[in-house]
């Protein structure tokens, strides 16, 4: 591999010098320093702080929710994005437009607006109730508040992916005799795969840093529905910045780790696309 | 029959994209459905691969009603214009697909896949990717992948619409070679008539959704029955002419009216000549064939083998039937080499034309006139946007006379000259008084036309009197050919009733449909005014009276 190549945009040298001041300076500087914060903590007293109950509890709930928060949006993203893509009705616009509305909201806003919907006498939670089903102070109103602020990225990753999916493609596996479930796994999901998994990973990451909305509908009680970021802001409350930055550590490991993951099984999967071009 | 369409309809929003097409195709029988882009073909042979369903009418395969079974059932095989190949598949994967799905085991599915390949000329290809290869191989690839299956029908919709000439005209052979080594019934979609004539059996032509004609290559282009086929199928000439007891007038000519049914009634029909049908001389004396007219050399082409003229005639514009776009059209002649050697001709050279051959449609709409009791409001007329369309459609002219008695009420008994064509009259308070005195002084198709009127989609048919019924139909067809309407026939109403109920039940079934016209049958003008007054002079919807007085012999 070469750093030099021959494009359209000249300065190779200022602008990979820029880049990499730019990634110094605005992420690894401050990680640096969290990691720093974190090891100036003695190694007991970290794994202490990082495998107390209620640190455990929450990272947890912190990925185990927005890992489940991720696989909603793959499937639910899929389908709005496919509803959107294939389908002409009347609000299309406004529908595609909503889709955004997460993004912009303040999350704590929609985390009042969950609130409000799913607590005990709220417009839904009060159906929910006799059911035996509370969403609101529970994992489950964790989770329904990850989805809502994920949800776009989902959606805006597939959409280009789908409208490459030409609906002759169907039509032809359609005539060679396979039916529609068969035509999905082995025609449109195997077009699809490289954005379906992009869309995960973004939902997954935001999900893992949310913070404003989750807070308000999670109830916070320890060990049982109190996120990590949460977690982090209650020492630094107590003054106690040693144990947010190890925690944050772990934080920053594991979702390295799963990113990391994501994107080696994302670049295999373009890998073998690109040998399949050519 | 592999084959069978009977009244097949498909609608969307509201307008008939297929209009009412019956068509059977034989065992083994290369069909191709040829036609503008919009004319509906490309729906009728998704229609017939069952990936969309019909509104009206059946598909048949082989006796077997398959109208409302699903694409994966019918045992077709199709072939798109853009491939369609899957892409993250390999050329084996992609042909066994088929296959696969009906979990063939794979010795077999690998034997059947090696036999494809050699029947589209691609072995060892199996392990490129479609990426790999280039447009035509591609597409053998589909039409490889299509047959695997082993269908009973292969469907092929504009599949050479990508390629540029050469690759077109190779893979075009080797289609045509594959279906008649497996002698398989394939139905090709194209808008491209040369394609038609070189690989059909039999071609059928759409336009606006309906299926016009249907017939070998040769017989359809010497013979067209419309004047879209004539049109569409090559280039011609159509000319109106005046069939008499004598023989057909054209020009200064008198030819045989050779097959076509002479009726005793004198008309103006459409006469097509192919211009290679046409002959020029330096004079009369010296042509070969029958004089029709003296002309000018207006343009002169070189394209290779055949030399392309435009004549003016002398008398075009009583001759020719219009062109499109209004102006004085001119008559196309091509000449062979030798021809050309014979008889050397220069840009604005007065010649003398002759016609060899020619062929006369048996359309009952050959022009319109439009008609009022001076020249301005006639011209004004001519400017309706149903009758422009209509003369666009139907390739003729609309001419324009005054008839100073129409307004005046003076007896219509005071001999005028003959109307020919249809006649054309606004409608409004004075249009009964104007239909009446028209129908008395010969007109025989009279359109009755509101100012506005736009393209119906409705076109409802009655016939007054038996005796009217098969004119009427023949007058209805005509017009049925040139907008995207659908017919509705008005059996239901009897003779024996009043003419006043005749007319309220005409106008309620008029009332319930959108953007509707009627085409009426008339023997008789007794009681004419009490029937038609009120639907002529409404002003609301196009009516067109198709007229054979009782006594003479329907034409």
């Amino acid at each position: 591999m070469s750093f030099r190549k021959p494009s359209v945009l000249p300065g190779f040298g200022l602008t990979f010098g820029f880049t990499t001041f730019f990634l110094s300076v605005m992420v690894l500087l401050p990680l640096a320093a969290l990691v720093l914060a974190a090891a100036s903590m003695h190694w007991n007293e970290f794994l202490r702080v990082v495998s107390s109950p209620r640190a455990l509890g929450s990272f947890r709930l912190s990925f185990g929710a927005s890992a489940l928060a991720a696989s909603i949006n793959a499937v639910f993203g899929f389908i709005i994005a496919w509803t959107l893509v294939r389908y002409e009705f009347p609000g299309r616009k406004l529908v595609d437009a909503l889709i955004d509305m997460p993004f912009a909201l303040p999350t704590a806003v929609s985390g009042i607006a969950l609130t409000t919907v799913f607590a005990r006498h709220g417009w839904i939670g009060r159906y929910l109730e006799p059911l035996g089903i509370e969403v609101a102070y529970t994992w489950l109103g964790v989770t329904l508040a990850l989805t809502l602020i994920s949800m776009p990225f989902a959606v805006r990753s597939l959409q280009p992916a789908l409208i490459e999916v030409q609906r002759e493609l169907e039509e032809a596996a359609e005539t060679l005799g396979a039916g529609r479930f068969y035509t999905f796994r082995r025609i449109i999901l195997p077009t699809v795969l490289p954005a379906l998994l992009t869309g995960f990973t973004l939902s997954f990451a935001r999900a893992v840093g949310e913070y404003g909305s989750v807070i308000f509908i999670s109830g916070n009680l320890p060990m049982k529905t109190e996120i990590t970021p949460l977690l982090i802001v209650i020492h630094l409350e107590q003054f106690d910045y040693r144990g947010a930055a190890a925690l944050g550590v772990v934080m920053l490991l594991l979702s390295f780790v799963v990113l990391f993951t994501l994107n080696l099984l994302q670049a295999w999967g373009r890998r073998r696309q690109l040998q399949a071009a050519h | 029959m592999s084959i069978t369409l009977e009244q097949v309809t498909k609608h969307y929003g509201g307008h008939a994209v297929v209009n009412d097409v019956s068509l059977e195709i034989g065992d083994g029988e290369f069909f191709v459905l040829l036609g503008p882009s919009g004319s509906g073909k490309s729906t009728l042979l998704r229609a017939i691969a069952g990936l969309i369903g019909v509104d009206h009418g059946t598909i048949a395969m082989h006796g077997r009603d398959v109208t409302r079974l699903a694409a994966r059932k019918r045992g077709v095989g199709l072939v798109f214009q853009n491939y369609a190949l899957f892409r993250h598949m390999t050329v084996a994967d992609n042909i066994e697909f088929a296959l696969r799905v009906r979990h063939v085991r794979g010795r077999v599915r690998r034997e059947r896949r090696r036999e494809l390949l050699r029947l589209v000329a691609l072995e060892g290809m199996d392990d490129r990717f479609p990426a790999q290869l280039s447009g035509g191989q591609q597409q053998r690839v589909a039409v490889a992948r299509a047959l695997a299956h082993k269908p009973e029908v292969l469907l092929l919709d504009e599949p050479f619409g990508a390629l540029d000439a050469r690759i077109r005209e190779e893979l075009r052979r080797t289609i045509r070679e594959v279906q008649r080594e497996l002698g398989i019934t394939t139905v090709l979609v194209t808008h491209d008539q040369e394609e038609a004539f070189a690989m059909a059996d039999r071609i059928g032509i759409m336009n606006l959704g309906r299926l016009l004609e249907i017939g070998v290559p040769a017989e359809l282009y010497s013979h067209p029955a419309t004047r879209f086929v004539a049109t569409f199928l090559g280039d011609a000439n159509l000319i109106l002419a005046r069939r008499a007891a004598d023989g057909i007038h054209v020009g200064a000519a008198t030819l045989a009216a050779g097959d076509a049914s002479a009726g005793a009634r004198e008309q103006e029909v459409v006469a097509v000549v192919r211009p290679e049908d046409v002959e020029v001389a330096a004079s009369r004396a010296e042509l070969g064939s029958r004089f029709v007219a003296q002309g000018a050399v207006d343009e002169l082409t070189f394209t290779g083998a055949l030399e392309r003229m435009r004549i003016e005639l002398e008398n075009g514009a009583a001759l020719l039937a219009g062109a499109d776009n209004g102006a004085v059209p001119h008559l196309q002649v091509t000449r062979t080499q030798h021809e050309q050697r014979g008889f050397v001709v220069h840009p604005g050279q007065s010649i003398a034309v002759g016609i060899r051959r020619m062929h006369v449609l048996p359309t009952p709409l050959s022009s319109f006139t439009a008609c009022a009791p001076d020249e301005a409001q006639a011209e004004a007329l001519t400017r309706a946007p149903l009758l422009t369309e209509l003369a666009a459609r139907m390739k003729t002219r609309i001419a324009t006379r005054a008839e100073p008695q129409l307004g005046t009420g003076a007896p219509a008994s005071v001999r005028t000259a003959a109307f020919v064509g249809a006649t054309v009259i606004a409608s409004g308070p004075q249009a009964a008084r104007h239909a009446a005195w028209l129908l008395e002084a010969g007109a025989s198709e009279l359109l009755v036309l509101p100012a506005a009127a736009g393209t119906p989609q409705h076109v409802l048919v009655h016939s007054m009197d038996e005796a009217v019924r098969s004119a009427t139909l023949a007058v209805s067809a005509s017009v049925l050919r040139h907008v995207p309407a659908e017919a509705q026939y008005l059996r239901e109403l009897h003779a024996g009733q009043s003419q006043g109920e005749l007319a309220q039940q005409l106008a309620r079934a008029l009332a319930a449909v959108p953007e509707p016209m009627l085409i009426l049958g008339i023997t008789g003008l007794g009681g004419f005014a009490a029937c038609c007054g009120a639907l002529l002079e409404g002003g609301r919807w196009p009516v067109l009276i198709v007229h054979r007085p009782a006594g003479r012999t329907p034409a």
